[in-house]
């Protein structure tokens, strides 16, 4: 054998023997502790960024603020900038690399790309999601105010205005398709008509045609259902080409951080958080708590809680965790008193807010 | 009310954007007869330039304007020093070049996203409210009349450059024959680099409109390049006035067509457009 063979068989030996090393030395530690790793996919950057650094503030919180628990949690947090090919690769990651016990995602995009990830490999998945397919399967879970809600107080507020002809501007994703799908069956019988339905496609930039095909539809007030930047965009062009009618969204305007666009107009949000959480993200991050933040703070707790109702001192299996979180019921969130409904879904309630002096007050709750 | 002037208003604005992009790249293609796909990121460093110069360093719009339109320019002439010259003169394939032209753009779209985020901007005075003017019935804002005649006034610079002067016949008798151009003593090299400054510039002009009239982000070149490069192909790939052509073509066909159906059909409908041209008439309107 020559000299350089000895050499590369000698180092390959002390690597193995201290790779071999390290793990038997680790590994007692970490069997004596079960640890329930949580993998969160959220935009950490990008246009939305602010929303999922909300997400992660909400969730940190949560953690810092459990008492004593039987196992250990750990959250991993995984950028996806609200981009559906970066969702599938950072669940993979989390599935692969990590090996999380639960996905936390945000949005119905994220939701839709994790949800069939979350049911092959039996791993319980909560999204923040309006689209009720999300929360398909029996790993999937929602926490968000569902589009029957939202709708059911949309419609309300529309006839206590009087408003009788109502114009979509929707962008082409699941969650809008979701809520325009709920809100066109819940109209009927109701007298209110929708003159005009706009769909456009993520990343478009010129809305001009599309506003000039609806200036002759007599819409007494616009719907948009968008994210950022298109969101803002279309504001813009649409006060460019001379839209003066009312605009209004269910949930969007706080996608948004320029709320100045949408001043003294009224919109449909979840209900608000409870003071409780809502002094403790101020007291955490110095700012209200974002679209979603709520949310994400009540999932932590819900598969905390879960994970500790589990009997035994052997690592909960998904099995078991699905189990106690459909037994849930008037579990105190930051979104008041929560339960898991059959398909899954944790229902929270909508309120009717107005953008006031550039900020989100709530109208009526 | 009737929208058709509008939607022809719409076409034409639409039109003359694609048109600033297609000059550029034609202008380049005509010289090296690459793909080169990093001419849409030049859109970007134009407008993140006049962001950077105007919003951080507070300095004046117009004076931001110049820097930008300036910085985009020598950012083409050195990815053409620094790139494409290196390989050419290793006789690399236009496939090559093509390829580097990836690499190129792919990496200066991250550098970008990391230094600005890859969140989408608005120019100050985009959120302001613009003026408004009506013509044949169909409202355009200020920054789009700027586009429009950006767009003439760029065209006949462009058009007196490449015939009145002796660098527009070197130009031309590089796009003609680089060789041959060469045998007759033009230094095609340092003409080719001119010609990737001059295109750039134009890309970053092009950038800045933009993002006067919507806004910015890192990923705006590769939005602009792909209806160029339809543009370019429809009119005919290399030529200048074929490019005209394709841009207005391209911006009607995209407009009209969404006038009666949603515009979530707007990009296949670019699309389509492309693919007709692809198979019935591969070297465009003007090319024969």
């Amino acid at each position: 054998m020559s000299q350089s063979a000895k050499r590369v068989i000698g180092v390959i030996v002390v690597v193995a023997i201290v790779v071999i090393g390290y793990f038997v030395l680790r590994s007692p530690k970490e069997v004596s502790e079960t640890t329930i790793k949580i993998g969160v996919v959220a935009p950490l950057t990008g246009d939305l960024a602010f929303m999922g650094e909300g997400i992660r503030d909400a969730i940190l919180i949560a953690k810092e603020n459990l008492g004593d628990t039987k196992n250990k949690y750990e959250v991993i947090f995984e950028d996806d900038q609200l981009d559906a090919k970066m969702s599938a690769s950072a669940s993979y990651k989390l599935l692969s690399a990590d090996t999380v016990d639960a996905f936390v995602t945000f949005s119905s995009v994220t939701g839709n790309v994790v949800a069939p990830i979350a049911e092959q490999n039996n791993i319980v998945h909560f999204g923040i999601a309006s689209d009720p397919n999300v929360a398909k399967g029996k790993y999937n879970f929602i926490h968000w105010t569902p589009p029957s809600e939202e709708n059911k107080v949309f419609i309300a507020e529309l006839q206590r205005r009087g408003i009788k002809k109502l114009g979509i501007f929707e962008g082409n994703a699941q969650g809008a398709a979701a809520v325009i799908a709920d809100l066109k069956e819940q109209l009927k019988g109701t007298g209110i008509e929708i003159v005009t339905d706009q769909v456009f496609n993520f990343g478009e930039k010129d809305f001009r045609t599309t506003i000039a095909k609806v200036k002759d539809s007599e819409a007494d007030i616009y719907l948009l259902l968008a994210f950022s930047p298109e969101l803002e965009i279309l504001v813009k062009q649409m006060k460019e080409a001379g839209i003066s009618t009312p605009i209004t969204s269910i949930e969007s305007f706080e996608l948004s951080e320029q709320l100045v666009l949408f001043e003294g107009e009224w919109y449909i949000n979840s209900a608000d958080p409870t003071a409780d959480f809502i002094s403790k993200f101020n007291a955490k991050t110095g700012k209200s708590p974002t679209l979603g933040a709520a949310n994400a703070y009540d999932i932590f707790n819900l598969i905390v809680a879960a994970n500790e109702k589990v009997e035994g001192t052997s690592k909960p299996t998904s099995d078991q965790v699905v189990n106690e979180l459909m037994n849930i019921t008037n579990f105190s969130g930051a979104l008041g008193t929560l339960s898991v409904n059959e398909d899954g879904i944790v229902v929270s309630k909508a309120a009717v807010r107005m953008i006031t002096d550039g900020k989100p007050v709530t109208v009526a709750n | 009310m009737n929208i058709l002037p509008q939607l022809i208003l719409n076409s034409i604005i639409a039109g003359a954007i694609y048109f600033l992009v297609v000059l550029g790249f034609n202008l380049i293609y005509g010289a090296t007869k690459f793909f080169n796909l990093a001419h849409g990121i030049m859109a970007a460093i134009g407008g993140y330039s006049v962001f950077y110069f105007s919003e951080t360093l507070g300095v004046s719009i117009y004076v931001a304007i110049i820097l930008g339109v300036a910085f985009a320019g020598f950012s083409g002439f050195a990815l053409d020093k620094f790139i494409y010259l290196p390989l050419r003169r290793r006789k690399a394939s236009n496939n090559v070049l093509f390829v580097a032209s990836l690499g190129a753009m792919t990496s200066l779209q991250a550098i970008i996203a990391i230094l600005f985020s890859s969140k989408f901007k608005m120019f100050p005075q985009n959120v302001t409210t613009q003026k408004l003017f009506t013509i044949f019935g169909g409202i355009i804002t200020q920054t789009q009349l700027v586009i429009l005649v950006s767009a003439v006034l760029v065209m006949l610079g462009l058009v007196i450059l490449l015939y009145k002067t002796q660098f527009g016949k070197a130009v031309r008798a590089i796009s003609e024959d680089e060789e041959m151009a060469r045998i007759i003593g033009i230094d095609t090299n340092k003409i080719i680099g001119y010609v990737f400054f001059i295109g750039s510039a134009i890309a970053g002009f092009t950038g800045i409109l933009v993002g006067f009239d919507v806004g910015i982000e890192p990923n705006m070149g590769l939005n602009l390049l792909l209806k160029g490069v339809i543009a370019s192909i429809v009119g005919g790939i290399g030529n200048i006035y074929g490019g005209v052509l394709g841009a207005f073509l391209l911006g009607f066909v995209e407009n009209l067509g969404i006038w009666k159906i949603s515009g979530e059909w707007k990009d296949a409908i670019s699309f389509a457009l492309l693919i007709v041209f692809l198979i019935f008439r591969p070297r465009g309107i003007m090319n024969k």
